[in-house]
Protein backbone atom coordinates (compact mmCIF):
# COMPACT_ATOMS: atom_id res chain seq x y z
CA UNK A 1 0.00 0.00 0.00
CA UNK A 2 1.57 3.29 -0.62
CA UNK A 3 2.23 6.30 1.67
CA UNK A 4 -1.01 7.48 -0.22
CA UNK A 5 -3.33 5.37 0.42
CA UNK A 6 -2.36 4.39 3.89
CA UNK A 7 -2.81 8.23 5.14
CA UNK A 8 -6.58 8.01 3.08
CA UNK A 9 -7.04 4.78 5.23
CA UNK A 10 -6.12 6.45 8.16
CA UNK A 11 -8.70 9.11 7.95
CA UNK A 12 -10.78 6.13 6.79
CA UNK A 13 -10.84 5.03 9.88
CA UNK A 14 -11.10 8.13 12.10
CA UNK A 15 -14.22 9.12 10.37
CA UNK A 16 -15.53 5.72 10.66
CA UNK A 17 -14.71 5.82 14.46
CA UNK A 18 -16.45 9.39 14.80
CA UNK A 19 -19.41 7.63 13.49
CA UNK A 20 -19.84 5.10 15.82
CA UNK A 21 -18.80 7.44 18.34
CA UNK A 22 -22.10 9.68 16.77
CA UNK A 23 -23.97 6.69 16.72
CA UNK A 24 -24.26 5.88 19.98
CA UNK A 25 -24.93 9.52 20.52
CA UNK A 26 -27.85 9.10 18.64
CA UNK A 27 -29.27 6.32 21.03
CA UNK A 28 -28.72 8.49 24.19
CA UNK A 29 -30.24 11.24 22.49
CA UNK A 30 -33.39 9.36 22.11
CA UNK A 31 -33.32 7.71 24.90
CA UNK A 32 -33.16 11.28 26.58
CA UNK A 33 -35.95 12.52 24.00
CA UNK A 34 -32.81 14.89 22.78
CA UNK A 35 -34.14 14.60 19.39
CA UNK A 36 -32.30 18.26 18.59
CA UNK A 37 -29.40 15.79 19.20
CA UNK A 38 -30.31 13.14 17.43
CA UNK A 39 -30.87 15.11 14.31
CA UNK A 40 -27.10 16.78 14.45
CA UNK A 41 -25.41 13.51 14.77
CA UNK A 42 -27.10 11.85 11.88
CA UNK A 43 -26.32 14.52 10.13
CA UNK A 44 -22.35 14.12 11.49
CA UNK A 45 -22.97 10.54 10.36
CA UNK A 46 -24.22 11.45 7.05
CA UNK A 47 -21.24 14.12 6.35
CA UNK A 48 -18.68 11.47 7.27
CA UNK A 49 -19.82 9.05 5.15
CA UNK A 50 -19.82 11.34 1.97
CA UNK A 51 -16.02 12.13 3.41
CA UNK A 52 -15.38 8.50 3.73
CA UNK A 53 -17.25 7.84 0.13
CA UNK A 54 -14.79 10.52 -1.28
CA UNK A 55 -11.41 9.26 0.54
CA UNK A 56 -12.04 5.88 -0.62
CA UNK A 57 -12.47 7.12 -3.90
CA UNK A 58 -8.72 9.17 -3.69
CA UNK A 59 -7.40 6.57 -1.93
CA UNK A 60 -8.03 4.48 -5.19
CA UNK A 61 -9.87 1.81 -3.68
CA UNK A 62 -13.28 2.22 -5.10
CA UNK A 63 -13.95 3.63 -8.69
CA UNK A 64 -11.84 4.33 -11.98
CA UNK B 1 -18.34 45.42 -23.15
CA UNK B 2 -20.84 42.27 -22.41
CA UNK B 3 -19.03 39.93 -24.61
CA UNK B 4 -15.57 40.86 -22.74
CA UNK B 5 -17.08 40.61 -19.15
CA UNK B 6 -19.06 36.73 -20.18
CA UNK B 7 -15.63 35.85 -21.21
CA UNK B 8 -13.92 36.77 -18.15
CA UNK B 9 -16.51 35.56 -16.05
CA UNK B 10 -15.82 31.79 -17.84
CA UNK B 11 -12.44 32.07 -17.22
CA UNK B 12 -13.25 32.50 -13.55
CA UNK B 13 -15.89 29.74 -13.55
CA UNK B 14 -13.31 27.72 -15.58
CA UNK B 15 -10.65 28.15 -13.07
CA UNK B 16 -12.92 27.68 -9.99
CA UNK B 17 -13.66 24.43 -11.75
CA UNK B 18 -10.08 23.45 -11.50
CA UNK B 19 -9.61 24.36 -8.14
CA UNK B 20 -12.94 22.02 -6.97
CA UNK B 21 -11.61 19.57 -9.04
CA UNK B 22 -8.26 19.25 -7.14
CA UNK B 23 -10.40 17.91 -4.26
CA UNK B 24 -13.15 16.63 -6.16
CA UNK B 25 -12.95 14.03 -8.91
CA UNK B 26 -14.06 14.94 -11.85
CA UNK B 27 -17.71 12.96 -11.22
CA UNK B 28 -18.03 13.99 -7.95
CA UNK B 29 -17.40 17.77 -8.67
CA UNK B 30 -20.00 19.11 -7.19
CA UNK B 31 -20.27 22.34 -9.72
CA UNK B 32 -21.35 19.89 -11.89
CA UNK B 33 -24.70 18.83 -10.11
CA UNK B 34 -26.17 21.84 -9.30
CA UNK B 35 -29.23 20.96 -11.28
CA UNK B 36 -28.97 17.22 -9.61
CA UNK B 37 -28.88 19.19 -6.42
CA UNK B 38 -31.79 21.04 -6.87
CA UNK B 39 -33.53 18.01 -7.73
CA UNK B 40 -32.55 16.70 -4.70
CA UNK B 41 -33.62 19.26 -2.47
CA UNK B 42 -36.98 19.63 -4.06
CA UNK B 43 -37.59 16.11 -3.41
CA UNK B 44 -36.76 16.42 0.06
CA UNK B 45 -39.06 19.88 0.08
CA UNK B 46 -41.88 17.64 -0.95
CA UNK B 47 -41.99 15.00 0.85
CA UNK B 48 -41.24 16.53 4.52
CA UNK B 49 -44.08 19.23 3.22
CA UNK B 50 -46.33 16.17 2.74
CA UNK B 51 -45.79 15.73 6.01
CA UNK B 52 -46.22 19.30 7.28
CA UNK B 53 -49.59 19.75 5.19
CA UNK B 54 -50.92 16.99 7.08
CA UNK B 55 -50.65 19.07 10.32
CA UNK B 56 -51.47 22.30 9.15
CA UNK B 57 -54.76 24.64 9.67
CA UNK B 58 -55.34 27.33 6.94
CA UNK B 59 -57.26 29.66 9.22
CA UNK B 60 -56.44 33.07 11.28
CA UNK B 61 -57.43 31.19 14.44
CA UNK B 62 -55.49 27.83 13.96
CA UNK B 63 -52.82 28.49 12.00
CA UNK B 64 -50.12 29.63 14.09
CA UNK B 65 -51.31 27.27 16.64
CA UNK B 66 -51.13 24.29 14.25
CA UNK B 67 -47.62 25.21 13.12
CA UNK B 68 -46.81 25.56 17.09
CA UNK B 69 -48.79 22.30 17.48
CA UNK B 70 -46.47 20.53 15.48
CA UNK B 71 -43.04 21.81 16.42
CA UNK B 72 -43.70 21.34 19.95
CA UNK B 73 -46.03 18.27 20.81
CA UNK B 74 -45.57 16.12 16.86
CA UNK B 75 -42.63 13.60 17.82
CA UNK B 76 -40.16 14.83 15.73
CA UNK B 77 -42.14 17.74 14.32
CA UNK B 78 -39.82 20.14 14.19
CA UNK B 79 -37.09 18.11 12.61
CA UNK B 80 -39.53 17.58 9.70
CA UNK B 81 -40.16 21.80 9.80
CA UNK B 82 -36.45 22.31 10.33
CA UNK B 83 -35.88 20.13 7.35
CA UNK B 84 -37.78 21.80 5.41
CA UNK B 85 -37.11 25.42 5.73
CA UNK B 86 -33.11 24.34 5.37
CA UNK B 87 -33.98 22.65 1.88
CA UNK B 88 -35.65 25.12 0.82
CA UNK B 89 -32.32 27.24 1.16
CA UNK B 90 -30.30 24.72 -0.17
CA UNK B 91 -32.58 24.74 -3.71
CA UNK B 92 -32.33 28.98 -3.99
CA UNK B 93 -28.93 28.46 -3.58
CA UNK B 94 -27.93 25.61 -5.85
CA UNK B 95 -30.73 27.11 -8.33
CA UNK B 96 -28.39 30.62 -8.02
CA UNK B 97 -25.61 28.71 -8.45
CA UNK B 98 -26.82 26.49 -11.32
CA UNK B 99 -28.29 29.74 -13.33
CA UNK B 100 -24.94 31.60 -12.87
CA UNK B 101 -22.63 28.38 -13.93
CA UNK B 102 -24.79 28.48 -17.03
CA UNK B 103 -24.63 31.87 -17.96
CA UNK B 104 -21.11 32.29 -17.69
CA UNK B 105 -20.40 29.20 -19.44
CA UNK B 106 -23.25 30.39 -22.04
CA UNK B 107 -25.03 27.09 -22.09
CA UNK B 108 -28.05 29.15 -23.58
CA UNK B 109 -27.25 29.30 -26.98
CA UNK B 110 -29.01 27.24 -29.62
CA UNK B 111 -31.60 24.34 -28.41
CA UNK B 112 -30.53 25.00 -25.22
CA UNK B 113 -33.00 28.46 -25.01
CA UNK B 114 -35.21 26.57 -23.56
CA UNK B 115 -34.05 25.16 -20.43
CA UNK B 116 -32.73 28.70 -19.64
CA UNK B 117 -36.15 29.80 -19.46
CA UNK B 118 -37.81 26.93 -18.26
CA UNK B 119 -34.71 27.55 -15.64
CA UNK B 120 -36.19 30.94 -14.98
CA UNK B 121 -39.27 30.04 -14.18
CA UNK B 122 -38.16 27.67 -11.72
CA UNK B 123 -35.93 29.86 -9.98
CA UNK B 124 -39.15 32.77 -10.14
CA UNK B 125 -41.31 29.74 -9.13
CA UNK B 126 -39.16 29.23 -6.00
CA UNK B 127 -38.85 31.74 -4.88
CA UNK B 128 -42.27 33.02 -4.79
CA UNK B 129 -43.38 29.66 -2.93
CA UNK B 130 -40.43 30.52 -0.30
CA UNK B 131 -41.95 33.43 0.10
CA UNK B 132 -45.88 31.96 0.62
CA UNK B 133 -43.98 29.48 3.09
CA UNK B 134 -43.06 32.40 5.18
CA UNK B 135 -46.65 33.33 5.21
CA UNK B 136 -48.36 30.61 6.04
CA UNK B 137 -46.67 30.11 9.52
CA UNK B 138 -49.10 33.17 9.97
CA UNK B 139 -46.43 34.88 12.69
CA UNK B 140 -45.64 38.76 13.16
CA UNK B 141 -43.16 37.97 10.18
CA UNK B 142 -46.10 36.54 7.83
CA UNK B 143 -48.42 39.60 8.74
CA UNK B 144 -45.62 41.79 7.60
CA UNK B 145 -45.17 40.23 4.99
CA UNK B 146 -48.81 40.01 3.74
CA UNK B 147 -49.14 44.26 4.29
CA UNK B 148 -46.08 45.06 2.41
CA UNK B 149 -46.69 42.50 -0.76
CA UNK B 150 -50.28 44.02 -0.59
CA UNK B 151 -49.10 47.64 -0.54
CA UNK B 152 -46.27 46.90 -3.26
CA UNK B 153 -49.13 44.87 -5.14
CA UNK B 154 -51.46 48.03 -5.06
CA UNK B 155 -49.16 50.45 -6.42
CA UNK B 156 -48.81 48.30 -9.80
CA UNK B 157 -50.95 50.81 -12.49
CA UNK B 158 -53.88 49.49 -13.65
CA UNK B 159 -53.62 45.68 -12.63
CA UNK B 160 -52.36 46.72 -9.09
CA UNK B 161 -55.92 46.35 -7.25
CA UNK B 162 -56.80 43.04 -9.21
CA UNK B 163 -53.08 41.44 -8.14
CA UNK B 164 -53.80 41.89 -4.60
CA UNK B 165 -57.20 40.55 -4.55
CA UNK B 166 -55.79 37.41 -6.37
CA UNK B 167 -53.34 37.03 -3.84
CA UNK B 168 -54.83 38.06 -0.39
CA UNK B 169 -58.33 37.23 -1.46
CA UNK B 170 -59.73 41.03 -0.93
CA UNK B 171 -57.90 44.57 0.78
CA UNK B 172 -56.88 43.48 4.15
CA UNK B 173 -57.03 40.31 6.17
CA UNK B 174 -59.71 37.88 4.82
CA UNK B 175 -60.88 34.90 6.01
CA UNK B 176 -59.66 34.07 2.24
CA UNK B 177 -55.84 34.73 2.88
CA UNK B 178 -54.54 32.07 4.01
CA UNK B 179 -56.39 29.21 2.35
CA UNK B 180 -55.27 31.10 -1.02
CA UNK B 181 -51.55 30.87 -0.19
CA UNK B 182 -51.47 27.48 1.00
CA UNK B 183 -52.69 26.83 -2.61
CA UNK B 184 -50.37 29.06 -3.84
CA UNK B 185 -47.31 27.72 -2.15
CA UNK B 186 -48.57 24.30 -3.04
CA UNK B 187 -49.83 24.88 -6.49
CA UNK B 188 -46.72 26.52 -7.73
CA UNK B 189 -45.02 23.82 -6.20
CA UNK B 190 -46.42 21.34 -8.25
CA UNK B 191 -46.31 23.67 -11.59
CA UNK B 192 -42.21 23.35 -10.71
CA UNK B 193 -42.13 19.69 -12.04
CA UNK B 194 -44.06 20.71 -15.46
CA UNK B 195 -40.79 23.43 -15.81
CA UNK B 196 -38.65 20.99 -14.73
CA UNK B 197 -39.92 18.47 -17.62
CA UNK B 198 -39.75 21.13 -19.72
CA UNK B 199 -36.61 21.91 -18.80
CA UNK B 200 -35.06 18.36 -19.08
CA UNK B 201 -37.09 17.68 -22.62
CA UNK B 202 -34.22 19.52 -24.78
CA UNK B 203 -31.27 18.89 -22.63
CA UNK B 204 -29.60 15.29 -23.51
CA UNK B 205 -28.43 12.81 -20.64
CA UNK B 206 -29.07 15.50 -17.90
CA UNK B 207 -27.41 14.57 -14.88
CA UNK B 208 -30.92 14.79 -13.12
CA UNK B 209 -29.55 13.32 -9.36
CA UNK B 210 -25.68 14.16 -7.60
CA UNK B 211 -23.43 11.61 -6.78
CA UNK B 212 -23.79 9.81 -3.02
CA UNK B 213 -21.10 11.41 -2.09
CA UNK B 214 -23.24 14.77 -2.44
CA UNK B 215 -26.63 13.30 -1.42
CA UNK B 216 -25.09 12.43 1.60
CA UNK B 217 -23.67 15.57 2.53
CA UNK B 218 -26.39 17.37 1.41
CA UNK B 219 -28.92 15.31 3.74
CA UNK B 220 -25.71 15.28 6.14
CA UNK B 221 -25.52 19.11 6.55
CA UNK B 222 -29.74 19.52 5.96
CA UNK B 223 -29.64 17.21 9.52
CA UNK B 224 -27.04 19.11 10.84
CA UNK B 225 -28.30 22.63 10.30
CA UNK B 226 -31.85 21.26 12.13
CA UNK B 227 -30.38 19.99 14.93
CA UNK B 228 -27.75 22.62 15.90
CA UNK B 229 -30.00 25.71 14.80
CA UNK B 230 -33.53 24.73 15.53
CA UNK B 231 -36.61 26.63 13.36
CA UNK B 232 -38.96 28.73 15.23
CA UNK B 233 -41.92 30.95 14.59
CA UNK B 234 -42.15 34.66 15.74
CA UNK B 235 -44.63 35.65 18.36
CA UNK B 236 -48.07 34.93 16.63
CA UNK B 237 -49.37 37.75 14.35
CA UNK B 238 -52.14 39.96 16.00
CA UNK B 239 -54.44 42.53 14.41
CA UNK B 240 -53.61 44.74 17.60
CA UNK B 241 -50.14 44.52 18.35
CA UNK B 242 -49.18 45.53 14.49
CA UNK B 243 -45.47 44.04 13.78
CA UNK B 244 -42.94 46.63 13.68
CA UNK B 245 -40.14 44.69 12.18
CA UNK B 246 -38.86 41.07 11.67
CA UNK B 247 -36.29 38.73 10.79
CA UNK B 248 -34.40 38.68 7.22
CA UNK B 249 -34.16 35.23 5.41
CA UNK B 250 -32.00 37.01 2.74
CA UNK B 251 -32.46 34.54 0.21
CA UNK B 252 -36.42 34.87 -0.12
CA UNK B 253 -36.95 38.15 1.46
CA UNK B 254 -34.04 40.13 0.68
CA UNK B 255 -36.79 42.44 -1.83
CA UNK B 256 -38.42 43.08 1.53
CA UNK B 257 -35.79 44.26 2.93
CA UNK B 258 -35.04 46.68 0.16
CA UNK B 259 -38.18 48.78 0.60
CA UNK B 260 -36.55 49.97 3.04
CA UNK B 261 -34.41 52.27 0.62
CA UNK B 262 -36.96 51.63 -2.47
CA UNK B 263 -40.53 53.07 -3.13
CA UNK B 264 -42.79 49.95 -3.49
CA UNK B 265 -43.42 50.79 -7.49
CA UNK B 266 -39.72 50.89 -8.43
CA UNK B 267 -39.04 47.48 -6.77
CA UNK B 268 -41.59 45.99 -8.49
CA UNK B 269 -40.29 47.54 -11.83
CA UNK B 270 -36.64 46.62 -10.84
CA UNK B 271 -38.41 42.52 -10.29
CA UNK B 272 -39.82 42.96 -13.91
CA UNK B 273 -36.84 44.40 -15.51
CA UNK B 274 -34.88 40.99 -13.96
CA UNK B 275 -37.13 38.58 -14.68
CA UNK B 276 -37.29 40.05 -18.63
CA UNK B 277 -33.46 40.67 -18.73
CA UNK B 278 -33.36 36.68 -17.12
CA UNK B 279 -35.72 35.56 -19.98
CA UNK B 280 -33.74 37.83 -23.26
CA UNK B 281 -30.27 36.59 -21.89
CA UNK B 282 -30.11 33.50 -24.43
CA UNK B 283 -31.37 35.98 -26.96
CA UNK B 284 -28.43 38.66 -25.93
CA UNK B 285 -25.44 37.69 -28.36
CA UNK B 286 -26.97 37.37 -31.76
CA UNK B 287 -24.15 35.54 -33.04
CA UNK B 288 -25.56 33.34 -35.58
CA UNK B 289 -24.02 29.61 -35.98
CA UNK B 290 -22.05 30.90 -39.44
CA UNK B 291 -20.66 33.60 -37.24
CA UNK B 292 -19.43 31.16 -34.83
CA UNK B 293 -18.34 28.78 -37.41
CA UNK B 294 -20.47 26.13 -37.07
CA UNK B 295 -22.20 24.79 -39.85
CA UNK B 296 -25.86 24.43 -39.91
CA UNK B 297 -26.56 21.39 -40.35
CA UNK B 298 -30.25 21.38 -40.86
CA UNK B 299 -33.42 19.36 -39.31
CA UNK B 300 -33.21 15.74 -39.78
CA UNK B 301 -35.13 14.17 -42.49
CA UNK B 302 -36.28 11.17 -43.21
CA UNK B 303 -35.38 9.28 -46.34
CA UNK B 304 -38.98 7.81 -46.84
CA UNK B 305 -38.03 4.37 -49.05
CA UNK B 306 -35.56 3.26 -46.93
CA UNK B 307 -37.48 3.52 -43.23
CA UNK B 308 -38.72 0.45 -42.05
CA UNK B 309 -40.47 1.48 -38.92
CA UNK B 310 -37.98 -0.05 -36.78
CA UNK B 311 -38.65 2.85 -34.03
CA UNK B 312 -34.72 2.74 -33.31
CA UNK B 313 -34.09 6.52 -33.89
CA UNK B 314 -37.75 7.36 -31.70
CA UNK B 315 -36.21 5.18 -29.12
CA UNK B 316 -32.41 6.95 -29.28
CA UNK B 317 -33.79 10.46 -29.88
CA UNK B 318 -32.93 12.18 -26.54
CA UNK B 319 -35.19 15.17 -27.27
CA UNK B 320 -38.19 13.61 -28.48
CA UNK B 321 -38.15 14.83 -31.44
CA UNK B 322 -39.15 12.02 -33.72
CA UNK B 323 -42.73 10.23 -33.66
CA UNK B 324 -43.90 7.21 -35.55
CA UNK B 325 -46.89 6.98 -37.38
CA UNK B 326 -48.72 4.36 -39.47
CA UNK B 327 -47.17 4.09 -42.43
CA UNK B 328 -49.97 4.14 -45.60
CA UNK B 329 -47.55 2.27 -47.89
CA UNK B 330 -44.62 0.36 -47.64
CA UNK B 331 -41.09 1.43 -48.54
CA UNK B 332 -39.13 0.73 -51.53
CA UNK B 333 -36.87 -1.00 -50.32
CA UNK B 334 -36.63 -4.26 -49.59
CA UNK B 335 -35.99 -3.81 -45.66
CA UNK B 336 -38.91 -1.45 -45.67
CA UNK B 337 -41.46 -3.57 -47.99
CA UNK B 338 -42.89 -5.11 -44.35
CA UNK B 339 -43.02 -1.98 -42.48
CA UNK B 340 -46.64 -0.87 -40.38
CA UNK B 341 -45.02 2.88 -39.09
CA UNK B 342 -42.65 5.39 -40.12
CA UNK B 343 -40.57 7.92 -38.54
CA UNK B 344 -41.80 11.16 -38.82
CA UNK B 345 -39.39 14.35 -37.64
CA UNK B 346 -40.63 17.26 -35.24
CA UNK B 347 -39.17 20.25 -36.63
CA UNK B 348 -39.36 22.53 -33.73
CA UNK B 349 -37.86 20.24 -31.61
CA UNK B 350 -35.05 18.72 -33.38
CA UNK B 351 -31.60 19.86 -32.49
CA UNK B 352 -29.88 19.24 -35.52
CA UNK B 353 -27.76 16.56 -33.56
CA UNK B 354 -27.30 13.99 -36.20
CA UNK B 355 -27.72 10.81 -33.17
CA UNK B 356 -30.80 9.63 -35.00
CA UNK B 357 -28.65 9.13 -38.32
CA UNK B 358 -25.97 7.16 -36.38
CA UNK B 359 -29.22 5.18 -34.90
CA UNK B 360 -30.60 3.95 -38.13
CA UNK B 361 -29.36 1.33 -39.89
CA UNK B 362 -30.97 1.43 -42.86
CA UNK B 363 -29.36 5.05 -44.00
CA UNK B 364 -33.34 6.46 -43.49
CA UNK B 365 -32.20 9.46 -41.84
CA UNK B 366 -29.97 12.22 -42.97
CA UNK B 367 -28.99 16.03 -41.80
CA UNK B 368 -28.96 17.67 -45.02
CA UNK B 369 -25.94 20.13 -44.08
CA UNK B 370 -24.02 16.52 -43.31
CA UNK B 371 -25.09 14.06 -46.01
CA UNK B 372 -23.81 10.64 -44.85
CA UNK B 373 -22.04 10.50 -48.23
CA UNK B 374 -20.24 13.61 -47.89
CA UNK B 375 -19.13 12.30 -44.14
CA UNK B 376 -17.71 8.89 -45.55
CA UNK B 377 -15.70 10.47 -47.93
CA UNK B 378 -14.21 12.52 -45.78
CA UNK B 379 -13.67 9.60 -42.89
CA UNK B 380 -11.99 7.95 -45.75
CA UNK B 381 -9.72 10.23 -47.09
CA UNK B 382 -8.80 10.98 -43.85
CA UNK B 383 -8.06 7.77 -43.12
CA UNK B 384 -6.12 7.77 -46.56
CA UNK B 385 -3.90 10.55 -45.53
Amino acid sequence: MSDRASAYTMWIVLLSALSFVCVLGMVWGELMNHHHVTAALIGVVLLAYSFILLLLRKGGFTGV
Amino acid sequence: MYKRALGRLLDATLRLDTVVGRVYPDDFNPLYYTGGLANLFLTILVLSGIFLFFYYVPSFNDAYASVQFLTVNVPYGQIIRGIHRYAADGFIIVILLHFFRNWFTERFRFSRDEPWISGMMLLAFAGFIGVTGYILVWDQRSEALVAMTGNAASHVPLVGGWLRDALFGGAGLTDLLLPRILFLHVGPAVALYVFLWWHYTRIRAPKVWPPAVWTLFALGFILLLTGLVPVTSQPAASALQPPTGFAVDWLFLSPYWALRVLPPLVLVALGVVLVAYGLYIPYQLPETRAELGIKDSGVAQVLDANCTGCELCYYDCPYNAIVMVPSPNPGVTKAAQARKLRAVVLESRCVECGICVGACPFEALELPGYLQVDIQKKVLSACQS
